[in-house]
């Protein structure tokens, strides 16, 4: 197989779905309790692009990323997911737009007590009907998907280990394969690596900007770590007490860009350090 | 409200201590008899003990089978509505309010004598337990996959089926031996009012004054008990 | 981006190397012959308790039908009439499970006390937790039953067979608390040079007595319902009633009773729950719950 043809067939295993645009138009969440998490955020992100959201813990960053599936429902104004409103939605055409969004998280969201595979099959809920779930079988096509989104995370030998036996960086790529099998056309990461060791950290983001490049995924990832931004996402949002401070490009982000996001002096606990 | 509860005129449990030196004799009498049980009774105690164990068995696995949605539909993790959770609790509190005897009694004088109303029984009354206990421990255990699962799209039927079911086996599986536990010796005395089993044989027994038979009954039951309390801590230690 | 870091695309290079090669497949499924085994001789189990159940199948059919007409004579029109006699015989209840109650703690507090680790000799402690046990696993109907040989059936064979038949659990329960406070408790006082009696009052007592109070209302609560149960058998109160309404077949005073039942039995859960609730509460607040 020539490098050219190799590449065809990993698209084709890969997604039928293709990136989207996201979109907020004037966006603004309060809590129940009224804390105002995000005040009037507008901003549009091109189909493919790897985007960091930066800011400290409680500046709206978390609140943000989940206007977009729906799992926080935006106060006032608009998200759209390609064409899609998301507000408009619920019932089944919510969860289908959610098929449609992988989504990851810091403390990895998985079922513990059960296997790898059965965390991945996760990701098909939304494209198999209810009752092949409440029996438990899977189509041959949902297995081949499953199958080929542990193995692009380096998870498919594990595939029958407990989920609770694995270490922090192999839950996190479980997670991502989990996303994955959604065959996504967005990715949303909520902090993916604040649980995780430098060296572990390095490589899932690694990870997440290989699936940004070789699918084509339209990537949003939450970090509170300034290199982090810079390396490995082309474009960064910053926030600061639910509004938008920052939207440019991260390679060109000076110290004095993080310090009006932040609102303070850069530290150390601000920087991860290199892999090595 | 100790003094109130002693006095008998108004409904309170009138203190009877000279009746018990008054009956020693009698009862001493009857207690030394129980001391030396009849093992020449043991062949015909066999039959209805065995009818005992089954219904114990037949019992908890339905009511096993029953809890499962029951208790997802009462526990706050796998049923977001409110309203219908509390609907489901307050059915459970019903029916745990009653007791297994009373069930038994009622269901004896619908479905007439034998094992059935004892099964039923049994069914209702480990449904109560496991439901209520079971939902407990899984309101109280932390569930990050479920915001993963719903992200995915997945209707709360399928999070409920691919993750909450078998994250919380253990709980469920604790408290099904625990019920089984719980049969058995409940089942011992259903036969009292006619629900089946080796309580039958216990009462007529009694009701004969021969109380060598009696205490062979009560000694089995205890060794039957503690037999299977040892074997479900055995399954208890498999399957952590 | 600043001098030396690497360019996304190499990072993304080094990350993993991409798949190579024909479709991956899954590892094949790991061994499951012990549950598979485990399962077989579980169904074979029920299935050999089924057969031994000596149930008329033929007429299950029937039940449904049978349980509804007989739900409608006992709720459709409750007898409220014998309302006040139904009071007076739960008030008698009732008092049968507090004595029982109060008898069973009475006697387990001292007796668990003994049973706990450090405490008594080994002798004691193994003799007294053999008799929990053994009083565990006889049913309370059974004690009862042969406690009526000296008392005759009379509300007070219930209470005194609730007393004793509790201490099986709850002397079990006050050895685990004791235990269980002991560790933290215990050694806090000790380290500033307490006497024994000082480390009961001052340490072991103020932990375990939350604990304590909260089992005993639970046994309390659980004693309602024995209590019933042993009215049943002939020892008096709401039990005893409704056994006998049951033998009349008067099914509408039958139905009132059990709306009595139920009723009472969750007002007293209610209540004695949320008693509990703010006791382990208050506990927690001053810091000294360790049994949880």
């Amino acid at each position: 197989m020539t490098p050219d043809e190799h590449a065809t067939a990993a698209v084709g295993a890969h997604a039928p779905a293709t990136a989207r645009s996201l979109t907020l138009e004037h966006v603004s969440v309060t809590y129940p309790g009224g804390t105002r998490a995000l005040r009037d955020i507008s901003l549009s992100i091109a189909p493919g692009e790897m985007v960091s959201v930066v800011g400290l813990s409680g500046s709206g960053k978390s609140t943000l990323i989940r206007t977009i599936n729906g799992l926080v429902p935006a106060t006032s104004g608009r998200v759209l997911v390609g064409e899609q409103v998301v507000g408009g939605l619920s019932g089944r055409g919510l969860r289908e737009l959610r098929g449609g969004i992988g989504m990851i998280f810091q403390g990895f969201n998985l079922a513990e007590r059960t296997s790898v595979l059965s965390n991945v099959r996760v990701g098909r809920f939304a494209h198999s009907p209810t009752w092949r779930t409440l029996l438990g079988i899977a189509s041959t096509e949902d297995t081949r998907i499953i199958t080929e989104a542990l193995d692009s995370v380096g998870m498919l030998e594990r595939a029958w280990s407990r989920a609770g036996a694995l270490s922090g960086g192999q839950k996190q790529r479980v997670a991502i394969a989990r996303a994955l099998a959604q065959q996504p056309s967005v990715m949303l990461a909520d902090e993916p690596v604040a649980s995780l060791d430098p060296p572990t950290a390095h490589s899932v983001m690694g990870d997440l900007l290989r699936i940004n490049q070789e699918r084509g995924l339209t990537v949003l990832v939450n970090l509170h770590l300034m290199d982090l931004a810079r390396q490995y996402t082309t474009r960064m949002i910053g926030l600061r007490d639910g509004e938008l401070v920052f939207d440019g490009p991260a390679a060109g982000a000076t110290d004095t860009d993080f310090e009006t996001i932040y609102g303070r002096s850069i530290q150390r606990r601000d920087v991860l350090g290199s892999a090595s | 409200m100790t003094v109130a509860t002693c006095l008998p005129a108004i409904g309170g449990v009138e203190l009877e201590l000279g009746a018990i030196t008054r009956n020693w004799r009698n009862g001493a009498a009857k207690l030394q008899q129980l001391a030396q049980p009849n093992l020449a009774f043991f062949p015909r105690t066999l039959t209805p003990m065995l009818e005992t164990l089954a219904m114990a068995v037949v019992g908890a696995v339905t009511a096993a089978i029953l809890s499962i949605p029951v208790t997802l539909w009462a526990a706050r993790a796998s049923n977001p509505s409110a309203l219908g959770r509390q609907a489901v609790r307050f059915v459970v509190n019903v029916v745990r309010a009653v007791p297994d005897l009373v069930y038994a009694t009622i269901l004896v004088a619908m479905i007439g004598v034998g094992t059935l109303p004892g099964v039923v029984t049994l069914i209702l009354f480990d449904i109560g337990v496991v439901v209520k206990l079971v939902s407990e421990a899984i309101d109280s255990a932390d569930h990050p996959y479920i915001e993963a699962g719903r992200a995915a799209g997945g209707t709360q039927s399928q999070i409920n089926r691919r993750t909450v079911l078998p994250q919380s086996w253990p709980f469920f599986a604790n408290q099904w031996l625990y019920s089984l536990e719980l049969n058995v010796r409940i089942s011992a005395i259903l036969g009292i009012v006619g629900a089946g089993g080796i309580g039958r044989l216990l009462d007529e027994r009694r009701a004969f004054y021969t109380y060598e038979d009696v205490s062979l009954i009560i000694l089995e039951i205890l060794v039957v008990v503690v037999l299977i309390e040892l074997l479900s801590q055995q399954a208890r230690r498999r399957l952590r | 981006m600043s001098a030396g870091s690497p360019s996304p695309s190499q990072l993304a290079a080094d990350a993993s190397p991409p798949s190579t090669g024909p479709a991956p497949v899954l590892p094949p499924t790991p061994s499951r012959a012990g549950p598979t085994v485990a399962a077989v001789l579980l169904g074979a189990v029920v299935l050999v308790s089924v057969a031994g159940l000596d149930i008329a199948w033929g007429s299950l059919g029937e039940i449904p039908v049978r349980v509804v007409t007989y739900l409608e004579l006992l709720f459709s029109a409750p007898n409220w009439e014998k309302l006040p006699r139904a009071l007076f015989e739960t008030w008698r209840s009732v008092s049968m499970a507090w004595l029982g109650a109060i008898g069973c703690v009475a006697l387990s507090i001292p007796l668990g006390i003994l049973a706990a680790r450090g405490v008594g000799p080994a002798w004691l402690r193994t003799l007294l937790r053999g008799a929990f046990a053994v009083i565990r696993a006889v049913p309370e109907v059974v004690i009862a039953l042969i406690l009526l040989t000296v008392t005759g059936l009379t509300p007070f064979t219930g209470a005194l067979a609730l007393g004793i038949a509790g201490i099986g659990t709850h002397g079990k329960w006050v050895y685990e608390t004791i235990e269980s406070v002991q560790e933290g408790a215990s050694e806090a006082v000790r380290a500033s040079g307490g006497t024994t009696a000082e480390v009961a009052r001052w340490a072991l007592w103020p932990a375990a007595a939350p604990a304590l109070m909260s089992f005993a209302l639970y046994r309390f609560e659980i004693n309602i319902r024995t209590s019933a149960v042993l009215g049943l058998i002939g020892a008096g109160g709401i039990g005893t009633m409704l056994s006998n309404y049951t033998n009349y077949r008067e099914w509408d005073t039958v139905g009132m009773l059990l709306i009595v039942v139920v009723v009472i039995t969750m007002l007293i859960d209610l209540v004695s729950g949320g008693i509990r609730r703010r006791i382990m509460e208050g506990a927690r607040a001053r810091g000294v719950d360790r049994t949880s």
